[in-house]
């Protein structure tokens, strides 16, 4: 199947986003709240790209729209240009001063929209988050559903029920590490791992003393993978332990 | 037909130069701690082990996975990771049970053999075969069924 994007021809699959045959030809279209594991979400809207088919011109979320065989996608504009513009001015003035948003309004020459600013110095100062979701969702493919969006309209933000530590939370950290604005923080000092309020006693590997793993990670883990070895070693020991077998083995055969 | 990786450690000379040739193709620098391989080297005994991700059938690494990033790829013949995929709980590492991958938080990603898309570097490099990329024929199959039941067997007896 044949597209045209940006007035050049390009090979697409069957059942394909826009987004994703675009990268896959080469053509950069910028995203927040996407990631090929969580596909779908659509918040954030920076994606979002001009389409002709049928004798119809209209804006799309290039990261939920299915390709279609001869329609014509234009990713750069001057409508495209604006909606980018506003859309990056309004998280802008939510988060005014996170590197990934002004990083990215570099990157797009967005330029300041006079009536979408806000005063730096006081409001939002420590606020990192945009509220895609794609952290919520995460969290869902992992089946722990320990966060979620809270609250509507202003207020809203992502949390924990009842903004205290969760119980269903095992402390991997998938949530922070998808975050495209860095708003997560995990923290790992002592032994102790702590993220969204919720402290972790790490355990400690039985034979190099690292901490590796919270204890619900590794009940998470048995679990899922319905076994019960030994997870009292850091993958370093385990690979030694196994090494050491092999060395016992080959002492014994060659007699040394 | 399908390859396989195969290890000596009877073989190995311990010189690990295959750490830093795994680990200069897949980061473009020699630091052993980057590597997907490690030989583990007892120096006095004159011996050396070499240790790289099984490529499990049943994959643990796999069946942990939330979603799919890690998974069996048959035409590889082995389990590969999907970086696009990848959310970086990193429970991969915690499920295997040989300790053959690891995740690096400054790239964040999973630390694992991949085959190096069918051309294994590590395999290039050493120099006595210790390391073999072989078609699994039944030749190698059974040399290979041979190595594991002397090992289990030895296993067995240390354990």
């Amino acid at each position: 199947m044949e597209i045209i994007i940006d007035g050049k021809k390009a090979a697409v699959q069957e059942g394909e986003t826009i987004l994703q045959a675009a990268r896959r030809n080469g053509i950069d279209i910028p995203t927040l709240c996407y990631s090929d594991a969580l596909p779908g979400i659509t918040s954030c809207r920076i994606c979002m790209v001009e389409v002709k088919e049928n004798g119809v011109t209209k804006r799309v979320a290039s990261c939920a729209y299915p390709v279609h065989e001869g329609m014509e996608v234009t990713t750069d504009n001057e409508t495209i240009r604006r909606t980018r513009n506003v859309l990056l001015n309004l998280y802008s003035a939510r988060v005014p001063h996170n590197k990934d948003i002004k990083a990215l309004k570099e990157k797009y020459d967005v330029p300041e929209i006079k009536r979408l600013q806000v005063n730096k110095g006081e409001t939002h100062l420590a606020e990192n988050c945009v509220l895609c979701g794609l952290c919520v969702k995460a969290c869902e493919e992992m089946g722990t559903n320990a966060i979620s969006t809270v609250f509507r309209g202003a207020e809203k933000k992502v949390g924990t029920p009842f903004d205290e530590p969760s119980d269903s939370c095992i402390g991997c950290g998938a949530c922070a590490s998808v975050c495209p604005t860095e708003a997560i923080q995990m923290t790992q000092e002592n032994g102790v791992r702590t993220i969204w309020d919720k402290t972790f006693e790490l355990i400690q590997c039985k034979e190099c003393g690292k901490y590796f793993a919270t204890a619900q990670e590794i009940a998470y883990v048995k679990q899922k993978i319905g076994n019960d070895m030994d997870m009292a070693l850091c993958e370093k020991c385990k690979q030694k332990g196994n090494a050491a077998k092999f060395k016992e083995a080959l002492k014994a055969e060659l007699d040394i | 037909m399908a390859k396989i990786l195969m290890i000596h450690p009877d073989k190995c000379a311990s010189c690990r130069n295959c750490e830093l040739a795994c680990s200069f193709a897949h980061e473009g620098v020699f630091n052993p701690n980057k590597s997907r391989v490690h030989a583990l080297v007892w120096e006095r005994l004159g011996l050396g082990v070499p240790l790289m991700c099984m490529h499990c059938d049943d994959a643990p690494c796999a069946g942990v996975c939330p979603t799919g990033a890690l998974h069996r790829d048959e035409e590889a013949n082995g389990v590969l990771w999907d970086k696009n995929k990848c959310i970086g709980c990193k429970l991969c590492v915690s499920a295997c049970p040989f300790g053959n991958a690891s995740y690096d938080n400054e790239t964040k990603q999973v630390i694992k053999c991949d085959l190096c898309g069918g051309d294994p570097q590590c395999v290039r490099i050493c120099p006595n075969q210790a390391i073999e990329y072989k078609e699994a024929n039944e030749g190698v199959m059974a040399k290979k069924a041979m190595y594991a039941e002397k090992f289990k067997k030895v296993f067995e007896e240390v354990e």
